[in-house]
C-alpha cells in the first residue's frame, strides 16, 4: 500500500510537471506568467527556481504565436507543456492547436508526431464573464487526433498529467479554476500514473447511473447524496477523459441500473454529453427504462452576476431533477 | 357510398341509424344500404361524431359519393368542409366481393375528411394509426425485455410512465403479484434496481417508488392457475386459429349476452311422412331433403310474425333485420382437428325447401373440405344447430353474435306420446331456443316456438 500525501489540486499538477521534468530533460513549460509570477493561478510556483529560464518560459500575450512555436518544438523533439491562462484564450490559437497539432502525424505520413500538452482553466463559476468562462470540450472533442483530459480530484490531476506528458499525442488538459484550491489525498511516487480511457466509479448505486467529468462530478456526488435520502440510489461515474472515452464503463453501469443521466458543463448542442447519449442509446437500447437524460450548462453565454451564473451551471438541483425524471420519481 | 359488391354501381341509403351530432364508435352500424344484391348494414371504423349527413335516406347515389362526415376528437370542421372534391375522384373499391360483407364497409367520407389522398386509402389509414395515441402499447426497452424473458403479458399491464408507457417497475410489480420472483433478486435489491446480483453498495432502506412490499423477500409460491401441477401428465396440443376464434367469440357471447332457454317438443310424424314422400318422388332428380331443411325453413317463416327474433341488440336500439338469413352449424371432421363453422343461407324465407337443401349440402361439404369464405359465413340473423344425427335428445346452444337467438334441435325419436288422451307411439323432437333477453322476452320466445310448432306439425305450410 503506497503512501499518500494531502495536496492541493494546483500543487498536484505542479508536482506532476516537476517530476516529469526531472525525469525527462525534453519536458519544458511555457505560457503567460508561468515563470516570474509563479503562474497566474500559482500552479507553477517554484518551478522557475528549480528549472531555470530555459525550461520555464514566460511568453508574450500571443496564444497563436507561442502555441504554434511549441508545436514546432514538439515536432522537432521537445515535449512542451503549454499553459493557456484560460482555455477561453485558446480560441485565439485555434488554428495551430486544431489544425496543426492533431493532424501532424497524419499529414506527415508518420514523420512528425506532436507530443505536446496544452493545459489551463476550463469552465465557468468564477464570475469571469461570458468571454472567459468557456468549456472548450464542447468544441474540441469533435476533432480526431486530440486527447482530452478533465480531472476532478488532485490525485487524478497528478496521475493524468504524468500520463499526458508521457503521451506522444497532443493532449488538452482541462483544469477547473474553482477546483485549484481543492485538497485531496495524492499517492506518493514518481510512477503513479492514471491511464487515459479509464473511468472511475466514485459512488456505487443501483437505480440510476450519473456520468460526468471535471468539476460537475462534485455536483453529481452532492446530488447522489441528496437522492439517497429519497430512496434513489445513484451510481456516479467520473469519466476523467473524454477522448478516449470509457464507454464500456458507462455501458456496464447502465446495464445494472437501466438509467443514465449525463452531466456535462458544455452547452448541450453537439456536446460530449450528446455523444455519450447517442452511443448509449445505440449500445444499451434494450437495457434502458427511459431515454438518456442530460444536464448541461444553459444554452446562453455565461452570465456575470453570481446568482445567474450559479443557475447557469449544471448544478446539483438540476441533476436531482433529472435523476427523478429519469427514474419516474418526479 | 362504399362498393359493397363487385357489380355495385350505386346504392340507396335505406335508413340512417344516426343523426347529425350523434357520437359514433368503431363498429357501430350507421346505415342500412340497399345494393344491387341485398340490403346490408354499414358500420364505421372510427370513433367520433357525425357532423353532417350529406345524402338523405331513400336517395340512390353512385358508389364513391360522399355520404357523411365524421370528425374525430380534435378535428375541426373547416378541414372537413374543404375536401369533398377528393372523395369524388376515385371511389374506394374493396378487394373482392367475399369481403364486402358488412364487416368491411367504410364510410368513404372518413378518409377525405382527413385530407388524405383518396387514391391511396391504405397509406392514409396507416398514417392515422401511427399518429393515434391509443394505437400501440408503449413499453420501455428494458421492460419489454424482462416481460419477454419472464413471460409477462404486456397487454395485461397498465403503464405508469408518461403516455401510459409500461416501465421496468410495472413489469417487476406484475411479476411479484404473480407470486414468483425473477431469478437473481435478493432482499437487498431495490425495486427498480438491478437484475444482476451485484448490489453490494445499495442499502436496503425502502424505496420511495410506488410499490408496496419492498424489502420483504418474496418467495415463489405455488399458485393454482398457470403453474403445472406436479404428477399430472399432459401433452400440449396447439390451438388452431379457428379454435382460437371460436373460443374468443363464444366467451364474448356467453359473457355479454344474457342467455336464457325455452324448450318445446314437436310432433314430427306428419313431417317425417311428408319428407319420405317427397324424397321418394324426387329421388330421380337427386333431391334428398333432411329434417333440418324443414326446420330451417320453418324457422325462417316464423320470423314474419315475430320479427324480434330476427333482430340484433344494437346498444341503445334493436336492429330489426330486413332479411332472414339462417346460419346452419356445420361440425368439421375430428380427424382434421374438429371445429365448427356456421354456413349462412340467405333469404331463407324466400327459398324453397329444395333450394335450402341443396345449398345447405353444398356449403356443408365445402366447409368440411375447403372451408368457407367470409361471405358464406357472415350476416346470419338466426342460427340453427342440430345434433339429432348423433341421437342427442336435448341440448342448449350458445348464441352466435350478433344473432339474438339460436335453436338447438335434438333427434326426432320414436317416443311414447299422448294423443287424444290415448297413449301411442309418435316421432318427437325437442328443440331448445337460447335467447338474448335484451331483445326477446320469454313470452315472445314462447309465441315464436308455437308458430314454429304450427308449421312443423302442419308441414304443408312449409311447401307453399
Amino acid at each position: 500500500m503506497s503512501a499518500t500525501q494531502e495536496l492541493e489540486f494546483r500543487d498536484a499538477i505542479r508536482d506532476a510537471m516537476s517530476e516529469e521534468m526531472r525525469r525527462d530533460k525534453r519536458v519544458m513549460l511555457m505560457g503567460e506568467e508561468v515563470a516570474e509570477y509563479n503562474g497566474a493561478y500559482k500552479v507553477s510556483r517554484g518551478m522557475l527556481d528549480e528549472f531555470g529560464p530555459r525550461r520555464i518560459i514566460d511568453t508574450p500575450i500571443s496564444e497563436s504565436g507561442f502555441a504554434g512555436m511549441a508545436i514546432g518544438a514538439a515536432m522537432l523533439g521537445l515535449r512542451p507543456v503549454v499553459e493557456f491562462m484560460s482555455w477561453s484564450f485558446s480560441l485565439v490559437a485555434a488554428d495551430p492547436i486544431l489544425n496543426n497539432a492533431p493532424k501532424m502525424l497524419f499529414m506527415s505520413g508518420g514523420q512528425f508526431g506532436c507530443p505536446i500538452v496544452f493545459r489551463g482553466n476550463d469552465g465557468a463559476g468564477g464570475q469571469l464573464g461570458s468571454t472567459h468562462s468557456w468549456s472548450v470540450e464542447g468544441l474540441f472533442s469533435n476533432v480526431p487526433g486530440i486527447k482530452i483530459v478533465i480531472p476532478s480530484t488532485p490525485a487524478d490531476a497528478k496521475g493524468l498529467m504524468k500520463t499526458a506528458i508521457r503521451d506522444d499525442d497532443p493532449v488538452f488538459f482541462l483544469e477547473s479554476e474553482r477546483l485549484l484550491g481543492m485538497k485531496g489525498e495524492v499517492p506518493v511516487g514518481e510512477d503513479v500514473l492514471v491511464k487515459f480511457g479509464q473511468a472511475c466509479v466514485r459512488r456505487e448505486g443501483t437505480d440510476c447511473t450519473i456520468a460526468s467529468w471535471g468539476r460537475p462530478v462534485h455536483f453529481c456526488m452532492e446530488a447522489a447524496e441528496a437522492l439517497a435520502k429519497e430512496g434513489i440510489f445513484c451510481e456516479v461515474l467520473d469519466l476523467r477523459t473524454i477522448r478516449p472515452l470509457d464507454i464500456g464503463a458507462i455501458e456496464r453501469s447502465v446495464r445494472k441500473t437501466s438509467n443514465l443521466v449525463i452531466v456535462d458543463q458544455s452547452w448541450s448542442f453537439g456536446s460530449p454529453g450528446s455523444e455519450v447519449a447517442a452511443q448509449i442509446h445505440q449500445r444499451c437500447f434494450d437495457d434502458l427504462d427511459n431515454h438518456v437524460h442530460r444536464v448541461h450548462t444553459e444554452d446562453v453565454p455565461a452570465p456575470y452576476a453570481f446568482n445567474l451564473e450559479q443557475e447557469y451551471l449544471p448544478n446539483t438541483r438540476k441533476i436531482c431533477e433529472a435523476v427523478r425524471s429519469a427514474t419516474y420519481n418526479a | 357510398m362504399p362498393r359493397l359488391s363487385d357489380t355495385m354501381e350505386s346504392g340507396t341509403i335505406v335508413r340512417w341509424n344516426v343523426k347529425e351530432g350523434d357520437a359514433v364508435k368503431s363498429g357501430m352500424v350507421v346505415a342500412d344500404i340497399e345494393t344491387d344484391k341485398a340490403t346490408m348494414e354499414m358500420p364505421v371504423f372510427d370513433d367520433g361524431r357525425i357532423v353532417k349527413l350529406l345524402v338523405p335516406a331513400g336517395q340512390q347515389v353512385k358508389v364513391g359519393t360522399q355520404i357523411a362526415i365524421i370528425l374525430e376528437d380534435g378535428e375541426s370542421e373547416d378541414g372537413a368542409a374543404k375536401s369533398p372534391a377528393a372523395a369524388q375522384t376515385s371511389p374506394q373499391s374493396f378487394p373482392q366481393s367475399s369481403q364486402s360483407a358488412s364487416g368491411n364497409a367504410f364510410v368513404s367520407a372518413t378518409s377525405s375528411t382527413r385530407g388524405a389522398k383518396s387514391n391511396e386509402p391504405i397509406n392514409a389509414r396507416t398514417q392515422e394509426i401511427l399518429e393515434s395515441d391509443d394505437a400501440r402499447v408503449r413499453v420501455s426497452p428494458v421492460a419489454r425485455r424482462i416481460a419477454e424473458q419472464e413471460q409477462v403479458d404486456l397487454a395485461s399491464l397498465t403503464g405508469s410512465g408518461p403516455g401510459g408507457r409500461i416501465i421496468k417497475r410495472d413489469v417487476l410489480n406484475a411479476l411479484e403479484n404473480r407470486g414468483a420472483t425473477p431469478a437473481a433478486q435478493s432482499t437487498d435489491t431495490q425495486r427498480a434496481g438491478s437484475i444482476s446480483s451485484s448490489a453490494q453498495g445499495a442499502s436496503s432502506t425502502s424505496h420511495v417508488a410506488s410499490s408496496s412490499s419492498l424489502a420483504v423477500p418474496v418467495t415463489p409460491t405455488l399458485r393454482a392457475g398457470g403453474l403445472v401441477v406436479a404428477g399430472l401428465q399432459s401433452t400440449e396440443v396447439a390451438v388452431s386459429s379457428m379454435r382460437q376464434v371460436i373460443a374468443k367469440r363464444l366467451v364474448e357471447s356467453k359473457t355479454t349476452i344474457p342467455h336464457y332457454q325455452v324448450s318445446m317438443k314437436f310432433e314430427l310424424d306428419r313431417l317425417m311422412a311428408l319428407r319420405e314422400q317427397l324424397n321418394s318422388e324426387l329421388a330421380a332428380m337427386g333431391i334428398k331433403l333432411s329434417v333440418n331443411d324443414f326446420i330451417v325453413r320453418g324457422c325462417a317463416l316464423s320470423m314474419a310474425k315475430h320479427p324480434y327474433v330476427n333482430a340484433s341488440w344494437g346498444g341503445e336500439k334493436i336492429l330489426m333485420h330486413q332479411q332472414v338469413n339462417v346460419g346452419v352449424a356445420v361440425a368439421l371432421d375430428e380427424e382434421k382437428g374438429g371445429g365448427l363453422l356456421v354456413a349462412v343461407i340467405r333469404d331463407v324465407d324466400r327459398k324453397s325447401l329444395r333450394a335450402i337443401s341443396s345449398e345447405t349440402k353444398a356449403l356443408s361439404e365445402k366447409a368440411r373440405t375447403r372451408g368457407l369464405s367470409m361471405e358464406e359465413m357472415s350476416e346470419s340473423t338466426f342460427t340453427v344447430s342440430n345434433l339429432g344425427m348423433f341421437g342427442v335428445e336435448h341440448f342448449t346452444a350458445i348464441i352466435n353474435p350478433p344473432n339474438s337467438a339460436i335453436l338447438a334441435c335434438g333427434a326426432a325419436l320414436k317416443q311414447p306420446v299422448v294423443r287424444d288422451d290415448q297413449l301411442t307411439i309418435g316421432y318427437e323432437m325437442t328443440a331448445t331456443l337460447s335467447l338474448d333477453h335484451r331483445v326477446i322476452d320469454g313470452a315472445m320466445a314462447a309465441r315464436w316456438l308455437n308458430t314454429l310448432k304450427g308449421l312443423l306439425e302442419n308441414p304443408a305450410a312449409l311447401l307453399v
